[in-house]
């Protein structure tokens, strides 16, 4: 297993604000940011990614726009200050938000380029983006994902065509002449990962043999991986652990009592992060039919809910600690906590070959981020870096 | 009673009560709703042909099908197919937008177009919203703006069966689709308005706080003859809100033509 540091480089200095408001997104007016303290917080931040390299971890940044929980508004940015900061880590974006970016072949230009400054060590993921995305970017969320299908394939026949200029008379997007450089380093494209809750997304993306990865609900990440591995197989090829993703919170600490506590902190990102006025919550045609009237039925609170092992529903805004380690939204303890932990969660999930490690989530201080991040990487690392297939699902 | 008419590809839904002048009414964003008296009312003095749109109710939503163009070229090749002559056409909210960019292009089956708050035009500068944003704001404020009385206007959706909820969900996907971006209108409608050439009465709630009174003035300044009335205690959906005084009031420009 490989761990892949992110965080959203949160502005949590307003979260307090946006909480009595009841949004701290979109509709939450940027009166309420100081730039100045945002660009120490940027910077300190970026510092924290150029640990992970020293360290030995990989590296993960993603997006978000109009929203006092993320201050990343653009992936390449983002990555083309680590590229320069780092030589080892891989570097992935998860993710440019393509169903919602009106230039596909601007994305392929920006992740060739990436890929070439940090000398082919890009991981390009592409996903469809929150619900609460579509009204920053103002992106029709009716036919979203077969946008989302025209643009993945665009910027990877951009990105592998070396023979253009090619055109492109598509439903959403139109072109003449698509012939990028630089092209990328790696060919045909560097490695694509896709992000998704869904049985339907896990089928689709074992089509492609992208990397599938999944945010802080084993609940829904474990039939996912099924139908990847269901489908992988019915084309003729076994999906290994490799093809899998699983981000998560990580609180580690020299006692057990540090590392809950780091958690605790982090997991703050997790209780703030769907706090959105109810509009941009769900835009129609975002969700699927059915969940939509599972929403109807019982309101709006039925897409921030998630259920535990034991199938008990939790609300992230409100839950402990203990309550996201049971739905294994957070790994927290000693190092020997944090592996046993992850081993188990591997085992059950039959075989997880990558942990996106949400290492600060906003109050967790810097000083405090570099422990969670060295630790992490001394400590716990080399053991998930042994961890592969699980025994008993390799037996299967 | 409802049937399905197939229409260049399209299955179409169709509620079809009443005998008399044919009227194609064209149902608001928030569906046609046929269980309300309104329906029933107006299919006393016409034979009222009321199509779900495509993706809302029963009706289909093939995959080439995305534009208000489409809609409306569609119920002009419906008008065509049943041949209906010195038809009204009323339309509400999107519908009305629907409605006159029909009118725009033929109104070879029509006698009359009327227009109840319709959407579609873009009359102040880009900083002004001439229609609310209805996905911008909680479901309570909308049906605050919508509605003069929003208790008329409540559905209990937990009492609904799963089959309902789905066409509703299905509809506000639908809308979303037609309808997002440029926001519920066509920023060149408005100046091929000139071309309806036929007699045009606005009908406006005096309670409508999704599109102004003052909005309808720019619609009736583009359409040649055009004149507009109020129906008192209304929102956005008079023909919901307000039905027999919506009924009379269609009853009579009708009788005008």
């Amino acid at each position: 297993m490989r761990a892949w540091y992110f965080s959203e480089m949160a502005y949590h200095p307003a979260w307090e604000k946006g909480l009595a408001r009841g949004s701290l997104r979109v509709n939450f007016p940027s009166e309420n940011v100081d730039p100045v303290e945002a660009g120490k917080l940027l910077n300190r931040y970026l510092d924290e990614f150029a640990l992970c390299d020293e360290v030995g971890l990989d590296i993960m940044v993603n997006e978000h726009h109009s929203t006092a929980t993320c201050m990343t508004v653009s992936v390449p940015m983002a990555l083309s200050v680590i590229a320069r900061e780092t030589k080892k880590a891989r570097l992935l974006t998860l993710g440019n938000p393509i169903a919602n970016r009106p230039d596909p072949v601007r994305v392929a230009e920006e992740m060739a380029w990436l890929d070439c400054l940090c000398g082919g060590r890009l991981e390009m993921g592409l996903v469809k983006g929150a619900p609460y995305e579509i009204a920053p970017a103002n992106s029709n969320p009716g036919r979203l994902m077969r946008r989302y299908w025209e643009a993945h394939d665009l910027i990877l026949k951009a990105m592998s065509t070396t023979s253009g200029p090619f055109s492109w008379e598509g439903e959403f997007f139109h072109y003449r002449n698509v012939n990028i450089w630089p092209r990328p380093i790696q060919q045909p494209t560097p490695p694509v990962w896709m992000t998704g809750m869904s049985v339907e997304t896990g089928t689709l993306a074992a089509e492609r043999g992208h990397v599938v990865g999944t945010l802080l609900s084993s609940g829904l990440a474990k039939p996912m991986y099924d139908a990847y591995r269901k489908r992988a197989r019915e084309l003729g090829w076994e999906a290994g652990p490799d093809r899998f993703a699983y981000a998560a919170i990580v609180g580690v600490g020299k006692t057990r009592e540090e590392g809950l506590r780091r958690a605790d902190i982090i997991a703050d990102y997790v209780r703030t992060a769907p706090v959105v006025a109810e509009p941009f919550s769900n835009p129609p045609g975002y969700n699927s039919l059915g969940a939509n009237v599972a929403i109807l039925k019982s309101g709006s609170r039925a897409n921030r809910i998630v259920t535990d092992r034991n199938g008990v529903q939790i609300d992230h805004r409100t839950a402990s600690v203990q309550q996201f380690m049971d739905t294994e939204t957070v790994f927290a303890g000693t190092p020997d906590d944090v592996y046993t932990q992850l081993k188990a969660f591997n085992a059950r999930m039959g075989g997880v070959g990558h942990l996106l490690f949400f290492g600060q989530g906003g109050y967790l201080s810097h000083q405090e981020s570099k422990e969670n991040i060295a630790l992490f990487g001394k400590e716990v690392l080399p053991r998930l870096l042994e961890l592969g297939m699980p025994e008993t699902a390799a037996a299967e | 009673m409802s049937r399905h008419i197939n229409v260049a590809g399209v299955t179409l839904d169709v509620e079809e009560r009443g005998q008399g002048r044919p009227l194609l009414f064209l149902h608001a964003g928030e569906g046609l709703q046929p269980q309300r008296p309104w329906l029933d009312m107006l299919a006393r003095s016409f034979r009222v042909i009321a199509p779900h749109h495509p993706g809302f109710g029963g009706s289909s939503l093939p995959d080439w099908f995305g534009t208000v163009d489409d809609i409306a070229y569609l119920y002009l090749d419906l008008a065509k197919q049943l041949e209906l002559d010195q038809a009204l056409l009323v339309g509400s909210c999107f519908g009305g937008w629907v409605a006159a960019e029909m009118a725009v292009r033929n109104t070879a089956s029509f006698a009359g177009l009327l227009l109840t708050a319709p959407l579609g035009i873009k009359i102040g500068g880009v900083l002004d919203r001439d229609i609310a944003d209805m996905h911008g704001m909680p479901r309570a404020e909308f049906m605050k703006l919508a509605w003069a009385d929003p208790s008329l206007g409540a559905i209990d959706y937990a009492a609904l069966p799963d089959t309902e909820l789905a066409g509703i969900a299905r509809g506000r996907e639908s809308l979303a689709l037609f309808g997002w971006k440029p926001y519920m209108h066509n920023p060149r409608l408005r100046r091929w308005l000139h071309r309806i050439d036929i007699p045009t009465k606005l009908l406006w709630g005096d309670s409508d706080g999704i599109v102004s009174r003052s909005y309808g003035q720019g619609w009736q300044a583009e359409i040649p003859g055009a004149t507009m009335e109020t129906i008192a205690a209304a929102g956005h959906y008079p023909h919901w809100e307000q039905p027999q005084a919506f009924a009379d009031r269609v009853t009579a420009f009708a009788n005008t033509l």
